[in-house]
């Protein structure tokens, strides 16, 4: 029998940890405390250092709190983060989203920086500061950064965070020696505008019940009782992360998908690894090159998902080719499994958008954390929980912080 | 116009007109057994061209034939060419062909059309046989954000 509106909108029988309120993934409210509360505090990847390989190499980011960044290969080959903005009247410093400059000099006025962010040159700094103002006090303002885990470029907007690796812990451990095994190069970088929540998209790598979305996924491991599929374990680290056992993708199953031998320094053979970081990251290890998914949410229904494909700087023209070709089969805009991804994503934005009357979500599977366990989603949520305060099964209630000091 | 070039025009508009259609037989039709598909965008971010597409013809047969096992958007394309340039070889019996496209994407429910990407054909087209064929066809796009993007090649 189909339900009434006080049953659809009822708490589902499940403890609270097993549901998620559908107003946490499209009230405007929640998503402006969420910019204040979690991405404006935690450490976002940016960019791979190969983006800015070369000295006086910059790559603008667009930072989930709302800031826009500037990241610089400075003089001294370091790299650093700033606020791309020009301290004088707040025009955008750097406008196209990589290049090559000695001094960072922004159009409007021609104020000029260098690479460590210092002031270099102000026009007729003297004729019209005197001496009120001078190039010492107008310097850019930097931002936390770490190079790290396979030569990413982390940024945290907050002075005051803990360390990289005090926020990663353990959760990237089984996947560091593919990530040490060699130098690496980023081969795609491209965009995608969604019409959805960010955390809908993190659940869905967070989850792998989803495979029945996937045909690929299916003949090549959920329907193959030697793929090792089901034994896939789910492990839960602190802060939120999480990570999937691997398996043995069974390629041929899938006819056309083009697949080569050439696989990835230190994964077994046909292996898969995959980790989920809080808020917004995942790594995603499989065939012949490392997928990394990194989202920048504009609004509680609004991301902008950024996906970069990464091969080995060792490669030859032959080798990246095929890198190239392995990741297309469905990894592209034209993939197999991205588009499917997407597209139920956006369909969960859709229905559950403001005003949608949406029922609470469910994240109950149990199966002893095997791979269509949804312990990944429930885990997410504790962090998210935990640092807004909120209960993500019931975020209207009187917040948790103020429950716990009453 | 000359004959020769009209044939290759439509060519380039048949091919267009069988893809939007779903007639993947018949876009196969216009191709040579060595035919060669690729589709690819530059990125200003890395500084580098990103192939998403690269198939022979075979691989293009099995695309299209495991299309009906996946769950793809239903919405269907429309592809606007327009020929800029017929260079012909007639040694070689070839012309190397570049059209403008556009590729409009009309919602399944409501009907709303938007512009769903932009690019460039870069064809090879055969001229040795009864009709002009596709030897090799490069997509060029300029659009890199393709939202939920797509399992049809344009």
């Amino acid at each position: 029998m189909s339900r009434t509106s006080a049953q659809w909108t009822q708490k589902p029988k499940l403890p609270p940890s097993h549901y998620a309120d559908p107003l946490i993934y499209s009230d405007p409210d929640i998503f402006e405390e969420e910019k204040e509360k979690i991405f404006r505090k935690v450490w976002h990847l940016a960019i791979h250092e190969s983006e800015v390989a070369k000295l006086y190499d910059y790559r603008t980011y667009q930072h989930p709190g709302g800031t826009q960044l500037v990241i610089v290969r400075g003089e001294d080959m370091k790299v650093r983060t700033f606020y791309n903005i020009c301290p004088h009247r707040g025009n955008l410093l750097v406008y196209e989203p990589s290049g090559n400059a000695k001094k960072l000099v922004c159009i409007f006025h021609q104020w000029a920086f260098s690479g460590t962010g210092e002031c270099v040159d102000i026009p007729r700094g003297e004729a019209g500061y005197q001496q009120r103002l001078c190039k010492e006090d107008l310097s850019l303002k930097e931002v936390r950064t770490e190079v790290g885990y396979g030569g990413f470029v982390w940024v945290n907007l907050d002075d005051n965070c803990c360390s990289l690796k005090e926020h990663i812990g353990p959760a990237l451990d089984y996947m560091m020696p593919e990530l040490e095994a060699e130098p690496m190069e980023t081969l795609w970088y491209y965009q995608a505008h969604l019409h959805t929540n960010f955390k809908l998209i993190h659940d869905t790598n967070s989850e792998f019940y989803h495979d029945y979305l996937h045909y690929y996924n299916r003949v090549t491991g959920m329907l193959d009782p030697n793929s090792g599929y089901f034994q896939r374990k789910y492990e839960a680290f602190p802060n939120g992360h999480a990570s999937v056992g691997s398996m043995m993708v069974k390629y041929d199953a899938y006819k056309g998908s083009g697949r080569s031998e050439l696989g990835w320094p230190k994964l077994p053979p046909k292996g898969w690894k995959l980790v989920d970081l809080f808020p917004c990251i995942t790594f995603n290890l499989r065939t012949s090159v490392l997928r990394i998914d990194s989202y920048i949410p504009l609004s509680p229904n609004h991301v902008i998902l950024e996906f970069r494909i990464l091969g080995l700087k060792s490669d030859t023209p032959a080798q990246r080719h095929q890198r190239e070709k392995d990741a297309a089969v469905i990894w592209s805009p034209f993939g197999r499994n991205l588009h499917e991804d997407l597209l139920a994503s956006s369909g969960q934005g859709i229905a559950m958008a403001r005003g949608s009357e949406s029922m609470h979500v469910l994240q109950a599977r149990e199966e002893d954390l095997t791979i269509h366990d949804e312990v990944g989603m429930r885990h997410y949520l504790a962090e998210w929980s935990r640092r807004m305060g909120r209960s993500s099964s019931n975020p209207l209630a009187v917040p948790l912080a103020r429950a716990r000091a009453a | 116009m000359n004959t020769e070039r009209t044939q290759v025009e439509e060519l380039v508009y048949d091919t267009c007109m069988l893809l939007d259609a779903k007639d993947f037989k018949g876009y196969l039709d216009h191709c040579d057994a060595q035919y060669e598909y690729k589709l690819s965008a530059y990125s200003p971010e890395i500084k580098r061209e990103m192939t998403w597409l690269d198939h022979n013809r075979a691989e293009m047969e099995e695309l299209f034939h495991t299309l009906p096992k996946h769950n793809t958007d239903p919405s269907p394309l429309t592809r606007s060419a327009v020929v800029y340039k017929v260079s012909f070889d007639k040694a070689a019996k070839r012309a190397n062909v570049v059209s403008g496209v556009h590729i409009f994407k009309t919602a399944i429910d409501g009907g709303v059309t938007q512009l769903f990407a932009i690019g460039k054909y870069f064809d090879t087209v055969a001229l040795d046989g009864d009709q002009p064929r596709l030897l090799a066809r490069h997509v060029k796009l300029d659009t890199r954000d393709l939202g939920w993007g797509h399992h049809i090649p344009f």
